[in-house]
């Protein structure tokens, strides 16, 4: 009885391996999870088992000087960073309750948001972005980074951020900063207290 | 950085030319045909001599810029008061003036960029007004090339070393036609620091000629800057989304003072830095 261990071990091994392999494939695509797709019952949204909540930093205009002030609200988490990353630019799209002036056109809608393996969020905007955008370089950089300093500073998994516009890469939102590349957070415009 | 320039005007050239007109004082009708040579060789050489200055006025056509509370447009005002640098510069007659838009077109901002490059230009200028989602924001700004961390990379894997240098060669060495319709990717980063020195003059009379408030010289990675192989700026003149500014944007007197300080800190730059 003890001779076929070893093979028994091996099999269970490879059993194993080819399992992993399976699992880690399953999760390297790009996207994690996106709007459009039909979500996983785990993770469902809607499925009220377990009603999770993330403390979502969201960054606004302060009038006077246009540095960033933080508003911090309750919103639904999953657990996954791509969706929970969707729920908190959606609520960064709703606009500031306070004083505080929204850097992004109300109008805009959120596609999607997906993540590459070495920490680059894709930020997927409808073309309201841009349309409904006031342009000039002020605005334009106070989107930009409303959005890129949001998504960084809530998680950490983000590093830089890409904003693309109907799923395609934009040279400028409205003529002004260059829009097709990752931007690195700036959390210098955050202000002091 | 020396040769970046380029030649200057040779007024020693246009006196050997001028000068025989003693020798042949006899002779009306030889002087009028000696005058009319000169004419005929000086008028060219002079102005195949003359370097140029590019003027970008922002936006154009379908694309509107930003947007006043008075329906006042962006594209609009920059072209104005692009069209009053123009003439500042053009009455000095030593410079030549090429605008990347004279009418309300929207060239891109890459042809914008090559424009310049195409016409060995000497400096780049790039006129705005600025928009803002805040109401309270005002006040005006020169922007120069910026460097992040993402351009960084891939200048690192464009050039692994000092590219300044080999693009500086390269720009008064070469025979121009060689580097004719040629827009370099980040060209301007062998420019930054005299971009910079450039944004700081004009600033200086911005500040001093229009009373808004100081913003200050700023680094940002605009588009219409990256591939002009030549010191470069972008001015912002005032909040065309401040109805008080706005105000003052479409003000025929105000776009006079605005071309004014960007003209004198153009000239001072080129006396500090233009000249061999
Ligand atoms: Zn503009």
């Amino acid at each position: 009885m003890k001779k076929p261990r070893p093979i028994l071990f091996a099999l269970l091994l490879a059993v194993l391996a080819v399992l992993v392999f399976w699992f880690i494939r399953g999760f390297a695509p790009e996207r994690i999870a996106g709007p459009g797709e039909a979500p996983s019952p785990a993770a469902s949204p809607e499925a009220p088992v377990s009603k999770e909540t993330m403390k979502a930093t969201l960054f606004f205009l302060r009038d006077d000087d246009g540095m960033f002030i933080a508003e911090t609200r309750d919103v639904p988490s999953t657990g996954s960073v791509t969706a929970d990353a969707e729920a908190v630019l959606a609520e960064l799209i709703k606009g500031p309750t306070g004083g505080l002036v929204s850097a992004l056109p109300p109008e805009t809608k959120l596609r999607q948001v997906f993540l590459t393996k070495d920490g680059i969020a894709y930020a997927d905007f409808t073309k309201d972005l841009t349309a409904a955008h006031p342009s000039g370089s002020d605005a334009e950089t106070a989107t930009v980074y409303a959005i890129v300093d949001t998504l960084a500073f809530n998680f950490k998994a983000i590093k830089k951020v890409f904003i693309l516009v109907d799923g395609e890469e934009r040279e400028t939102l409205n003529g002004h900063l260059t829009l097709n590349r990752a931007f690195l957070p700036d959390f210098t415009l955050i202000a002091k207290s | 950085m020396r040769n970046v320039f380029g030649r200057g005007f040779d007024s020693r050239r246009l006196h050997q030319i001028m000068m025989p007109h003693v020798r042949y004082r006899g002779s009306w009708a030889a002087a009028l045909l000696l005058a009319a040579v000169c004419l005929a060789a000086v008028l060219p050489a002079a102005a195949g001599d003359q370097r140029t200055i590019v003027l970008d006025p922002g936006h154009g056509g379908l694309d509107v810029g930003a947007k006043g509370k008075f329906g006042s447009l962006e594209k609009d005002i920059d072209l104005a008061i692009s069209k009053k640098v123009k003439a500042l510069i053009e009455q000095s007659q030593a410079y030549r003036v090429v605008l990347t838009r004279d009418k309300d077109v929207n060239p891109s901002l890459e042809n914008r960029a090559a424009i310049a490059n195409n016409n060995d230009a000497l400096v780049f200028l790039s006129i705005h007004v600025n928009g803002s989602f805040r109401k309270k924001a005002q006040g005006s700004e020169t922007f120069f090339m910026s460097l992040n961390a993402t351009d960084e990379e891939s200048r690192r894997l464009a050039y692994q070393e000092n590219r300044e240098q080999a693009l500086d060669k390269s720009i008064a060495g070469a025979d121009k036609d060689d580097i004719k319709m040629i827009l370099w990717d980040m060209a301007q980063s062998a420019y930054i620091k005299q971009s910079s020195q450039l944004a700081e003059l004009i600033q200086a009379q911005l500040n001093s000629l229009l009373g808004t408030a100081n913003r200050g010289i700023k680094q940002a990675d605009f588009v219409v800057l990256r591939g002009v192989a030549c010191p470069a700026v972008l001015v912002e003149a005032a909040f065309i989304s401040n109805p008080e500014e706005e105000q003052k944007l479409v003000d025929e007197a105000f776009q006079d003072n605005v071309a004014q300080a960007v003209y004198t800190g153009l000239m001072r730059f080129l006396a500090a830095y233009g000249k061999n």
